[in-house]
Formats: structure tokens, sequence, C-alpha cells
């Protein structure tokens, strides 16, 4: 079995899941997003984020403004769509769920 | 003293050494070659873009104009790998496999001794084209050779474009394996004129 694979596609999940719940609460652009990411060492390299933003953006979970910077180029912000809040609270009943169910089988 | 290019990365112009742009260039080009939705590739290509254009306006200053070589290192450290970029279900597809498409027979104006039609059966029937002009060779020892081959000159196409050229090899036509060919094509340019030297 492939572990290196089973491991990436997890902790894919969980970044989809953490974007969406980081846009919750409140719009942000990329820098944000990213550097909220690092702090709690779910992403280790930038590129990473930037498809999983586009896949959300085309399957309608996220809209996006152009807003001016004083420093810098122009930036992209994003916001949750109504779509985006439903899948929201699906996925975070589901990582309840999940969480429950794995510590029960831990701990026995 | 070194040449610079003016390039425009986010909607903003930066000067970049040149050997720092040809490295920004093959990197961005590399994970281009990862994304085959048109859509998507733009997507991730600007949104990329625009990342390392602010990467890049936080290296510069009054003291500091120009983005190096060393400055294009750091951004792709943190930028990541093309695969990891494009995740793990596309690295196999990544690693420089081509994927096939459909085959059909030109002669290989690259690999030509006189039409390039052994050449590009040679291609075509993925055998050696040196074996395949031996085929020939003794065909017209046997009388057939000579016709067949200006036949086969008459009525096969030449291989003018890059997508004929992959064809020629079965390799389906995308952005990636264009890259590739590129790439391939650079390389051996490259070798012959060090052989010259």
């Amino acid at each position: 079995m492939d572990f290196e694979n089973a491991k990436a596609q997890m902790r894919k999940g969980v970044l989809e899941f953490c974007i969406l719940s980081i846009l919750s609460k409140g719009d942000a652009y990329a820098t944000d997003i990213l550097n909220k990411l690092k702090e709690s060492q779910l992403i280790v390299v930038e590129g990473t984020l930037y498809p999983l933003l586009s896949r959300q953006k085309n399957s309608g979970l996220l809209s996006y403004r152009w807003e001016e910077s004083t420093q810098g180029p122009p930036r992209k912000y994003y916001a949750l769509t109504e779509k985006g809040n439903e899948v929201l609270k699906e996925l975070e009943s589901s990582w309840r769920e999940l969480i429950d169910a794995v510590d029960s089988i831990l701990k026995k | 003293m070194k040449k610079t290019f003016s390039v425009n990365l986010g909607n903003r112009v930066y000067n970049i050494d040149e050997d720092a742009y040809l490295k920004l260039n093959a990197y961005l080009e590399r994970i281009e070659g990862h994304f085959s939705d048109q859509k998507e590739r733009e997507d991730i290509m600007n949104d990329i873009e625009l990342r390392i254009s602010e990467l890049f306006s936080e290296r510069l200053g009054v003291n500091k104009q120009v983005i190096t070589y060393t400055d294009v290192d750091e951004v792709i450290r943190i930028m990541g790998d093309p695969h990891e970029i494009s995740g793990t279900e596309e690295e196999s597809r990544g690693t420089g496999e081509r994927r096939s498409g459909p085959r059909r027979i030109y002669r290989d104006p690259d690999d030509r001794m006189i039409g390039g039609v052994c050449g590009g059966l040679a291609a075509y029937t993925h055998i050696d084209p040196v074996i395949m002009r031996l085929i020939f060779v003794v065909l017209l020892f046997m009388g057939v050779g000579l016709l067949a081959y200006i036949i086969l000159w008459i009525v096969v196409p030449e291989a003018k474009t890059t997508a004929q050229k992959l064809e020629m090899r079965g390799d389906s036509v995308n952005a990636s394996n264009i890259g590739n060919f590129f790439r391939d094509e650079f390389e051996s340019v490259k070798k012959s004129f060090r052989r010259r030297k």
C-alpha cells in the first residue's frame, strides 16, 4: 500500500476544509490564507494552495474580487459563497464525526 | 556587468537579471506543463505569478532594484516544486512520462538520409532507423526497394510542425509534451553545438 499517497490525500482534504473555515471568518487574499496555514504548519510549500483555490472557485464555493494594494501588486480577495458555507457546515460535522470515530478506536 | 530583462508579473514591472529570468521562466513553464485544463491552468498561473510578484516586491527597495538569481531561487523554494504544486495524483503524469496519442506516418526531416522515409517509418514503428535503412537496402537488391521508396516519398507527408512530429512518434499533442519536445530539441542542439566546439 502506498502510505505516502494516503498521507498526502488526508492532508489535502484537511487543507480544503481549513481554507473554507479561514474564509468563513472573513474575506482574505492568498497571502493571508498562506500565513494562517503556515502558522499551523499545515502547508510546507506555498504552491500547493493555488490549485485548491482554483478548484474551490470553479466548483462555486468561492468568489473573488480585486483590491488595490499600497505596496505590491493588486490583491485577489477570496470570499465564501452560499454554497461554500453549506459545504463548510457539512465538512465540519463530518470532521467531528470522524474525530470521534477515530478517537474511540484509538482508545480501545 | 549583467544584462537585465524587464518582466510583467501580476501587472507590475520588475527588472530581472538574465540568468534569473531564464530560471524563473523555466520554472513557470514546468508548472504550466502540469495542468492540462486550460481554465484551471490560467487561474493557477495567474495566482502564482501574483504571489511571486508580491515576493519580489518584498525583496526590492531603494538599495536593491534588480531581481537576482538568488531571489528567484528563494522564491522557488517558497513556492515549491511543480510536482508538489500539482499534487500527488498528477505526479506520475508530470515526471516526463509521455502520454500516447494517435500515431501517424510522416517523413522525418530531422532523421533523413535521402527523403526521411526510413527515419519516419522508424519513428512510427519504434524500430532503430539504421535497421529500417538496412531493410530498404536489402529490398533494393531484391528489386522492389527503389520503387517502394519513391512511392513512400511521394505519398507520405513530411512532419513539419511540432504537432506532426509528436504524432509521428505517437505522443499526444498537449502542452506538456510540446514542452518536453522543445526541451529535448534544445538539449540536442546544445549537445551538437558543444561537439562542434
